[in-house]
């Protein structure tokens, strides 16, 4: 097969909109992790839960905006009552609890997703506005990958004024569940961890809303979502907004880039990338030295 | 009730006599024999995993790895080298042994809440290379033809098949391996892995290498998990690509915690409840991953110390 | 003849991404002395006792050991080349009892990887750390966990299990912190009795009680060395005056 240069810019806009995704998961994660010491393990199930709820949406409204605005909130929405009721229990005990449940969540939603839309899955489609390609000079580029790429970037760019910008976000970025700028703040602690764990989960829903065109919408599909997350935190390094950035397109590109040149290995290249970091600099490429030590 | 109180300081003296007596009767107990072969099978990857979790603290989610490496090393070596099934199972604990050094050095570069995201990707690494290595392992279908009819042991022969016959091999597999763990949780040792547990930075500070001890149970962990695996192989005759899966991993994890972690039995009964669970449910419906995972859920927030560790904590305060 | 000092720093930094801790630290520590690290709050002594006691290296600078250099030294090799320290804040092990406790740090320094032998069977490390229970006063605590001690005799047993390394110096990050007055006096007779036999640094911000039973005192400032000598020369310092001016 024949690398042409618009075969291989094909191939990387593929990467970087694969790249989005793993962002923006990344950056869930990571605010959940930041904020409250707790490794979402029902992050991936999440994502799935919005892949098929937008799914519904689109398929109850024939509107994909209205499905990707709505799906965000109603997938945060369970994100709240999640953290309010089943993780905030267990701050006190020590930091594999709330993971722990996290994952027993995560089987429970994906079977809750059989039960409500059947073991097969849904068929995804793209939605008809962002249907077809565009000619940018040297090839012709899937519109709805250019529009991921785009959208990915509005909320990543939404999220960093929130947390550079506002009140709000100054106590996201202080970080820790230690409370103590909270109260010279005069902000309910509580308060702000369940913001945080909602706002997580719905970037992790909208992930999902935005990926269910470009793959297969399965209940399984969040496990292998959830792997991969993980890696990109490896890489980038956990707590760093700029990290989990980076380390999503760097993964999503080593993967495009892999199944173009030898599509045996691409699963496996994006965990050699992340046996390679934690060889070189097990830290993360953005992380501190000693976080978490 | 002085005489339950030194009847309880007798079992708990001798454990590895009681829990083997247990386990002697209790096909007895179970409906039907495949059911108790397969809580000896996963209650041996449960206590396996609950040294590197229960007894050392380190929350692995790619424990499948080794479960799987054993199962795959095994069948390999009966149906691709023909080895004789002794050997085989030798080669799969090895093999099991082997990954776990790689994975635990990798692992254990890095810190704390890292630890379970990078077991359960490496672990993938496992799954998707056995998976694609389709001449040995049978990729997608699994591995098939793993024959163990008769068995030469001490000059008598077994018939695998049969499956009593079978249950009782693979328990004196797991009674010498639960010897072993028995041996190890009462050494130095135990106690140096019970101090990185409670207390990395003191540790250190006492004089011990946290990373080397991590490491050595790490790779402990693996060989009994790869045990674990090599007679399931043997079991089944088959190994299914499942076993290298997450969900397995998941699995220990669950296991571990509903019996107890922590404790020396308490994963045999954790893993005797989850099948029993797993089989009574998937009568009743088809969502019994539902089911378990809201058990699950509900033992996290109100009994962490899982059924035996429960008990167990009963019994100390009452003495 | 001069006596080669136990402890030397050389040139001692430590960075804190921006922020410098201590900046060019030299000095020397002799044996059998019972010596102490003051200055007012903020002035580095924490980030010092946490370089020469292992927790983690300096940015530069050097670190010697009676006269070997082990600048960069793993936190584990420290019990073993007899170094013992107790923590600022307690760190123990909350679950086991006192007697479990020392008894752990005892066998750190004879039998660490047997994996066969039982531990109840090694009547010598039980026997070891029921001795130093009884040396810091609290043999009669021995079974209680170690959460349900009183605050006082948490510091003790850290000191314990500081002993139970057989360290030729033994480094006490503000051993009398948050202790009643009695428990206090407990304390400085302890540490006095242990001064004896072996080399002590104390960090300590209460400067009656180090000025009272300390041979040597090194004061920082803003993590630079400010003045060395015996609690008399530093009284009649006069850089020292001005920066405690107004403090006890």
């Amino acid at each position: 097969m024949e690398i042409t240069l618009s075969l291989l810019a094909l191939q990387l806009v593929t990467g970087i909109a694969l790249g989005a995704i793993y962002a923006l998961l990344a950056i869930g994660l990571s605010l959940i992790f930041g904020m409250l010491t707790v490794v979402n393990f029902a992050h991936g199930a999440f994502f799935m839960v919005g892949a098929f709820i937008g799914l519904y949406f689109m398929g109850l409204t024939g509107n994909f905006w209205f499905s990707l605005v709505l799906t965000p909130l109603v997938v945060g929405c369970i994100g709240l009552v999640t953290e309010r009721f089943l993780v905030r229990p267990l701050y006190g005990r020590g930091i594999d609890y709330p993971l722990l449940l996290t994952f027993g969540l995560s089987w429970v939603l994906i079977e809750a997703m059989r039960l409500a839309f059947g073991v097969e899955g849904l068929p995804s489609s793209t939605p008809p506005e962002l249907r077809g390609a565009v000619d940018l000079g040297i090839g012709y580029f899937p519109k709805y990958r250019l529009f991921l790429i785009f959208a990915t970037a509005v909320v990543v760019i939404a999220l960093w004024l929130f947390l550079e910008k506002t009140r709000y976000g100054l106590i996201v970025r202080a970080g820790s569940r230690d409370g103590e700028i909270c109260r010279v703040l005069g902000i309910d602690v509580s308060r702000v961890w369940l913001v945080v764990f909602g706002i997580g989960c719905a970037i992790a829903g909208l992930s999902g809303v935005l990926a269910a065109p470009t793959r297969a919408v399965n209940p399984e599909m969040g496990i292998h979502v959830l792997a991969e997350s993980f890696v990109v935190t490896v890489v980038g390094g956990m707590g760093s907004l700029v990290g989990a950035v980076v380390a999503g397109l760097l993964v999503g590109v080593v993967f495009a880039l892999t199944s173009l040149f030898a599509p045996e290995l691409a699963e496996l290249s994006i965990f050699v990338l992340m046996a390679v970091v934690l060889l070189v600099r097990p830290q993360g490429l953005f992380g501190k030295a000693g976080l978490m030590g | 009730m002085s005489g339950m109180n030194e009847f309880i300081a007798f079992v708990r003296r001798h454990r590895v006599a009681a829990s083997i007596a247990f386990l002697l009767v209790m096909p007895l107990l179970m409906p039907y024999q495949a059911l108790a072969v397969n809580i000896l099978i996963f209650g041996l990857f449960a206590v396996g995993f609950n040294l590197l979790f229960g007894y050392t603290g380190l929350l692995s989610f790619g424990h499948a790895a080794f479960l799987g490496v054993g199962s795959y090393l095994t069948g390999i070596g009966m149906v691709h080298m023909g080895l004789p099934w002794g050997v085989a199972v030798l080669l799969g604990v090895a093999s099991a042994a082997l990954v776990g050094v790689v994975m635990g050095y990798l692992a254990i570069r890095t810190r704390g809440i890292y630890f379970s995201m990078v077991t359960l990707a490496l672990a993938q690494i496992v799954y998707y290379a056995f998976y694609k290595a389709e001449r040995w392992t049978g990729g997608e279908n699994g591995l098939r033809g793993i024959q163990v009819p008769k068995m030469e042991v001490f000059g008598f022969t077994l018939d695998f098949l049969n499956p009593n016959t079978k249950y009782y091999v693979i328990l004196a597999f797991v009674a010498v391996a639960l010897w072993f763990v028995s041996r190890l949780l009462a050494s130095p040792f135990g106690a140096v892995m019970e101090a990185v547990r409670e207390n990395e930075k003191r540790a250190a500070a006492c004089g011990y290498d946290v990373d080397r001890t991590k490491l050595l149970v790490f790779v402990i962990s693996a060989a009994i998990c790869g045990l674990a695996g090599a007679l399931r192989a043997l079991h089944l005759s088959v190994v299914p690509i499942e076993s290298l899966h997450y969900l397995l991993s998941g699995q220990a994890v669950m296991m571990c915690l509903l019996g107890g972690m922590g404790t020396f039995f308490g994963p045999f009964i954790g893993a005797g409840v989850f099948l029993t669970l797993e089989d009574v449910v998937t009568t009743m419906t088809r969502h019994w991953m539902a089911v378990v995972g809201a058990v699950f859920m509900f033992f996290v927030l109100f009994f962490p110390a899982g059924i035996w560790g429960s008990f167990m904590k009963r019994l100390d305060k009452s003495s | 003849m001069s006596v080669q000092p136990i402890l030397e720093v050389e040139g001692l930094s430590k960075h804190f991404g921006k922020f410098v801790a201590l900046n060019k630290v030299t000095t020397s520590f002799m044996p059998g002395k019972l010596s102490a690290i003051i200055g007012p709050n903020g002035a580095g002594k924490s980030t010092f006792f946490n370089v020469v006691s292992g927790a983690f290296p300096p940015s530069e600078g050097r670190l010697k050991f009676n006269g070997r250099d082990i600048t960069g030294l793993a936190q584990h090799e420290f019990a073993r080349i007899g170094i013992a320290k107790s923590f600022q804040i307690t760190n123990l092990f909350k679950q086991l009892s006192a007697h479990e406790n020392v008894r752990v740090a005892v066998q750190a320094r004879h039998a660490r990887y047997q994996i066969f032998k039982p531990r109840a069977a090694m009547t010598e490390v039980a026997d070891r750390a029921s001795e130093l229970l009884e040396r810091v006063g609290l043999a009669v605590h021995a079974k209680r966990p170690a959460s349900e001690l009183a605050h006082g005799q948490q510091r003790a047993l850290e000191v314990a299990m500081a002993l139970a390394a057989e360290p030729e110096l033994l480094l006490m990050d503000e051993p009398t912190a948050g202790m009643s007055p009695e428990e206090t006096v407990v304390m400085m007779d302890l540490i006095t009795a242990l001064a004896a036999e072996r080399s002590v640094i104390l960090v300590e911000h209460k400067m009656k009680l180090v000025m009272g039973i300390c041979e040597r005192l090194l004061v920082l400032h803003h993590g630079e060395f400010l003045a060395e000598g015996t609690p008399a020369d530093i009284k009649a310092n006069a850089d020292v005056r001005r920066v405690y001016l107004g403090q006890g």
